[in-house]
């Protein structure tokens, strides 16, 4: 069960430290491809925990990591029908029992003039339930992150790309790990600690 | 006109103004299908045509009906090519261009079309019941004063006018449009690109006006008591959603056939599908804001349009309508995987030609039966037509090369990606 949630936060990028408070590695890299190649042969090695960071979205990004389709598509839908049964009980109820009104002699219910408010009500609910979707999948907001301990990557919204393979994967072992970022020509290396504290 | 692209003679300019340069293309984007890409459906539409034929001499009446539904579902796949051609070039869309030649071709089949509506012409008195004079007569029995109020605008004379009006101008805009993409395919020249977009602005203004106008003279009048405002946009719903599944069709037969491989990519029929999706969304929002405005207003002369198609079994049809046009294909298609699956979205697109069809019979065919009816001539009028049209298109695809292969954002549109 424990796992299983590690897992899922992973997903969400969301690492927790192992010993000695290792988080993980950062690595840079000089541009978009070097970026993109090293995030598949990362994959290719057999990590699943690790993310790419950029200033820009890279167009395909998400096959190189093998992130798959989002499942995103399906939180939509069931916000939608979720507006869609809300729209079509709200329509029935407040027309029909709690506010029953003769409007030059129209039915106290009927499907006609309910469809444009059960038509916005499952597009309301449909987009909201897809941000919120976004932001829970991505693991967002998110304050607090060990990544932000490193000084290099505050340029990761201006001009520096960077891959982080997180230290609870499976696979992760320090120097190993390391040399292998280095083959992918990584700019330059750190490992971040997370103690948990502003240092 | 350039040395290598000259003018047809006259009597080709009908199927292509141009003489073909199909040996100066490329060869990756060359034709390589035999005739019988355009002389098989020629022959099917010639089979249907004559079998329609016998339905003008045994029942003229129906003939006309039938012809018109046919007639009708043809002009809105051109009117759906015209909107997609104006607005790739106006938005300079990337994606579309090795794609876009199909549509290109498309809309040189506006001459053909005019030559084909003269059996509607001749029909006029069968077809339009305001072409009957007794009815703007107050001395006569058959005085409708409903009718006779809307005389300045539903008589003979200006209806032919606007008729001619209309192709005038789609040819026009069509003529630019076709013989400046394939002088760019043999002699690229900087000023043509945007020379396209020009017309392209020209061609969007004069199209939505004529389009709206031309759904209203040839399709909304045959029920002259009946107006809707919105009914303009109901048919170019109907035909910007069609030439989605036109353009993928013709896009997989001729990659079918070893043509374009590798060029045209999933990506770019993903792309259709969302248009194709989009717009049988937007077809159905249009036709219920009509349908929903007539039944809260409940006026006598707007809701006769939907009372006669919901009663005397009309009431069958239009179920189907609304299901076959609208809710299958919103499940089916509002996936990606649906998309992406070539054989289940090319089904997708034979299936809503045949709904586009259907929808076309659901206005037509109620004006002349009061009971629900079929005619064989509906079925064979759409195939002779549709037959006879798509052998011209495929002869005209065969003349130049199959992609406008001179195009400034050609080389964006052969590596796009949908991601």
């Amino acid at each position: 069960m424990l796992n299983q949630l590690t897992e899922v936060k992973a997903s969400m990028s969301i690492y927790e430290a192992q010993e000695e408070e290792v988080y993980g590695i950062l690595a840079e890299f000089s541009n978009p491809g070097t970026l993109l190649h090293a995030a598949q042969s990362v994959r290719e090695a057999g990590y699943s925990h690790f993310d790419t960071h950029s200033p820009f979205p890279i167009h395909g990004m998400d096959k190189a990591m093998g992130l798959g389709n989002s499942i995103i598509g399906w939180i939509t839908l069931c916000g939608g029908m979720a507006g869609l049964a809300l729209a079509t009980w709200m329509q029935w109820w407040m027309g029909k029992v709690d506010y029953a009104m003769n409007i030059s002699g129209k039915p106290f219910f009927a499907v006609e003039p309910s469809i444009p408010v059960m038509f916005e009500l499952t597009v309301l609910l449909a987009a909201l339930a897809t941000v919120a979707g976004m932001f829970a999948l991505n693991g967002l907001p998110r304050p607090y992150n060990p990544l932000f301990f490193s000084t290099e990557f505050l340029r990761v919204t201006d001009d520096a790309f960077f891959l982080h393979v997180a230290a609870s994967d499976e696979q992760f072992e320090s120097g190993t790990t390391t040399q292998m970022l280095q083959d992918l020509g990584a700019l330059h290396i750190e490992t971040i600690r997370d103690t948990g504290e502003e240092d | 006109m350039s040395e290598s692209v000259k003018r047809s003679n006259p009597l080709m300019w009908f199927l292509d103004p141009l003489t073909s340069t199909a040996s100066q293309s490329d060869p990756e984007y060359r034709y390589s299908w035999s005739k019988i890409a355009w002389m098989l459906p020629l022959a099917i539409g010639i089979l249907g045509l004559v079998v329609t034929a016998i339905g003008w001499a045994t029942n003229s009446e129906q003939f006309y009906y039938s012809y018109l539904i046919g007639w009708a579902f043809c002009l809105s796949i051109t009117i759906g090519a015209y909107f997609f051609v104006v607005i790739q070039h106006l938005t300079k869309a990337r994606w579309s261009v090795v794609i876009r030649r199909i549509p290109e071709a498309l809309i040189w089949s506006f001459p053909l079309l005019a030559v084909l509506s003269i059996p509607i012409l001749l029909g006029m008195h069968d077809l339009y019941h305001w072409t009957h004079h007794d009815l703007f007569d107050p001395a006569s029995a058959n005085y409708d004063p409903v009718i006779a109020g809307k005389e300045a605008y539903l008589n003979t004379p200006f209806f032919l006018a606007r008729f001619a009006f209309y192709f005038l101008s789609w040819t026009w805009i069509s003529y630019k449009l076709y013989t400046l993409s394939v002088r760019q395919d043999n002699d690229p020249h900087p000023e043509i690109a945007p020379k396209q977009r020009k017309y392209a602005a020209i061609g969007l203004a004069l199209g939505a006006i004529t389009t709206a106008f031309a759904a209203f003279d040839i399709l909304m009048s045959l029920d002259p008591h009946w107006f809707s405002t919105i009914f303009g946009i109901y048919f170019f719903a109907g035909s910007f959603m069609i030439i989605m599944a036109v353009m993928a069709l013709v896009s997989m037969m001729l990659q079918r056939k070893g043509m374009l491989t590798g060029l045209i990519k999933v990506d770019h029929y993903q792309d259709l599908g969302k248009f194709l999706f989009g717009f049988v969304v937007f077809w159905a929002y249009i036709g219920f804001s009509q349908y929903m405005l007539i039944w809260y207003g409940n006026l006598p002369e707007e809701t006769v349009f939907y009372r006669h198609r919901l009663e005397h079994g009309w009431g069958t049809m239009s179920a189907i309508l609304l299901i076959g046009h609208f809710i299958i294909p919103f499940i089916v298609l509002v996936g990606r995987w649906a998309k992406r699956n070539l054989a289940l979205f090319g089904f997708m697109c034979i299936y809503m030609l045949v709904m586009h069809w259907f929808d076309f019979y659901w206005i037509v065919a109620p004006v002349l039966h009061e009971h629900v009816a079929m005619s064989i001539y509906d079925v064979t009028g759409v195939i002779g037509l549709f037959g006879v049209y798509s052998a011209a298109f495929m002869y005209r695809l065969s003349r130049h090369a199959l992609v406008p292969q001179r195009d400034p954002r050609l080389h964006k549109s052969l590596s796009f990606t949908n991601t």
